[in-house]
């Protein structure tokens, strides 16, 4: 995330390369080989996903783990 | 021959199926096919079918870092499979205890691992402690399932799987042919409440010629009951078919579209091919065997390529050659999406140690063989809706479908090898550990290596 800059809240963030404020939008997510689509902030010039802390320690680790567990 | 023997591909140790004595064999590749052959000083040569087709059995590797055990409860003197107590040449802790709680059965089938139905007496509640007691010396909790014989004959089923509990078992299980639980649905919520956790179901097909052939008995309707009984009671059911070529090989799908259609009980599908040990009608030939990859293929015929080949992998806990597991979630839609895929993402070429693959295995069983889990409620990250991902996660609590196989050895395919590597074991006699393939383990005369001699 260091290409990141962070504001107040998720939805004020601004990506560092484009100075553009990201958006919440639809982005594939793809992961083991699974890849389906899911809205979270990217910005729209460069393309690039933030992903919030929370939503990574949360959501995405129990579907890392679920698509891990073997 | 000449042709043959320029295909050894490796060498193990097995017994002659006639006199049980340990004798060298030899791993042949015939095209895409392997073969064990062992010659007996005594008794002539053996050849059979270990495994037929793609996969291929090279490919199909996970290798693993023995485990050494800190306190084996036996001296290695006669050799594998002699020494099993667990001896200290076995490479792999206990993933699941079987407690054989009885030999008494109210079935008589033609086909039965255990050769059920005799009246030996049933072991005292206090040697079952000591069983559970042995379990837990060994410094890790593995899972544990109530077998026999047919468990349910004993009255006292309830406390044994208190008494279980009770002592630290987490997970128990109930390996039944369902008739008791089918009869009465208070049994059932009784066993439940006494913490039982999930059903190991015998369930051969969806057709009563199957279970006329291999039970002697048209079970269909009542197998049914059972889990609808275990359904009412929360208790989560694994179907376990028991595979014979040309009996019910072409009623894997239909079992697996039952399982679809009851995923609010039944957590998985168990398949187990036949195996030629305890009771069977007649000497297995090649074709009355299947093998783990025909099996795969199978059942992607038979659910239309819903499941995949690709989407099984090895074992991590077990030898490699030993079973196959694939995990997939029915979405709202209809679609069956896997967890679990091969190729790249699923090769395992690296080591792993046997220890951590027999606890990861400990752990998947008691989360997901058991009753239902709530779905999946997040609150704080409920701003992100992750769409399709959101839904996977969700419907992984609640219409996770777990497919597996297990291929047990017998007296013409044994692999000493295999079986030192072997997770599934039986407790026995005075706290015994012996892996399930010895300690069923019978030669062509019937006569067995441990059971009926160990209790």
């Amino acid at each position: 995330m260091s290409d990141k800059q962070r504001n107040e809240k998720d939805s004020q963030w601004s990506c560092a390369e484009c100075g553009v404020e990201l958006t919440l939008g639809s982005v594939e997510v793809q992961y083991m080989g699974s890849r389906y689509p899911a809205d979270l902030l990217r910005c729209e010039k460069c393309g690039q996903v933030y992903v919030p802390e929370e939503l990574a320690n949360t959501k995405m680790a129990l579907i890392e783990k679920l698509l891990e567990d073997k | 021959m000449s042709k043959v023997r320029q295909n050894v591909i490796g060498t193990t140790q097995s017994v002659c199926p006639h006199c049980l004595n340990i004798i060298s064999a030899e791993k042949i590749k015939d095209g895409q096919d392997i073969f064990l052959r062992k010659v007996c000083p005594d008794h002539g040569e053996f050849s059979l079918i270990l495994w037929r087709g793609a996969p291929l059995m090279e490919d199909w590797v996970r290798p693993k870092i023995p485990y050494e055990n800190p306190s084996p409860n036996s001296v290695s003197s006669k050799g594998c499979p002699f020494d099993c107590g667990l001896c200290p040449e076995h490479r792999q802790q206990t993933c699941t205890a079987l407690l054989e709680i009885t030999n008494r059965c109210n079935l008589g089938c033609p086909f039965c691992f255990a050769d059920s139905g005799d009246q030996t007496e049933d072991p005292e509640v206090s040697v079952i402690r000591t069983w559970y007691e042995t379990l837990r010396s060994s410094g890790y909790t593995c899972n544990v399932q109530i077998s026999g014989g047919e468990p349910t004959i004993r009255d006292d089923l309830d406390e044994i799987i208190s008494m279980g509990r009770s002592m630290g078992f987490r997970f128990i299980q109930l390996n039944t042919n369902g008739i008791r639980l089918a009869s009465d649905v208070s049994y059932a919520k009784d066993l439940k409440e006494s913490g039982l956790s999930s059903v190991f179901l015998q369930f051969d097909g969806l057709d009563d010629e199957i279970y006329l052939k291999l039970r002697g008995a048209s079970l269909l309707e009542t197998k049914i009951r059972a889990v609808r009984n275990c359904e009412r009671c929360g208790l989560g059911v694994i179907l376990v078919p028991t595979l014979v070529p040309g009996i019910n090989t072409d009623d894997i799908g239909n079992i697996i579209r039952f399982a679809l259609e009851n995923l609010s009980v039944v957590r998985g599908v168990h398949f187990q091919p036949v195996s030629y040990f305890g009771r069977y009608p007649e000497k297995p030939a090649d074709s009355s065997r299947l093998t783990l990859p025909e099996l795969m293929r199978m059942i992607e015929a038979q659910t239309d390529g819903a499941i995949k080949t690709e989407n099984f992998l090895p074992p991590g806990c077990e030898n490699s050659l030993c079973s196959f597991h694939g995990n997939f979630v029915l979405m709202p839609s209809g679609q069956l999406i896997p967890l679990t895929r091969g190729g790249s993402c699923g090769s395992f070429r690296e080591p792993e140690k046997a220890e951590v693959g027999a606890c990861k295995a400990r752990e998947f069983v008691a989360k997901n063989w058991g009753g239902v889990a709530p779905a999946y409620v997040c609150a704080n990250d409920s701003q992100y809706d992750m769409g399709y991902w959101d839904t996977l996660l969700s419907r992984s609590r609640t219409h996770l479908l777990c497919v597996s196989a297990m291929a047990f050895q017998d007296a013409w395919s044994l692999d000493l090898e295999r079986l030192r590597d072997c997770c599934i074991h039986v407790v026995a006699g005075a706290g015994k550990i012996i892996p399930f393939c010895a300690y069923n383990l019978t030669g062509s005369n019937g006569k067995a290596l441990y059971r009926k001699k160990a209790i």
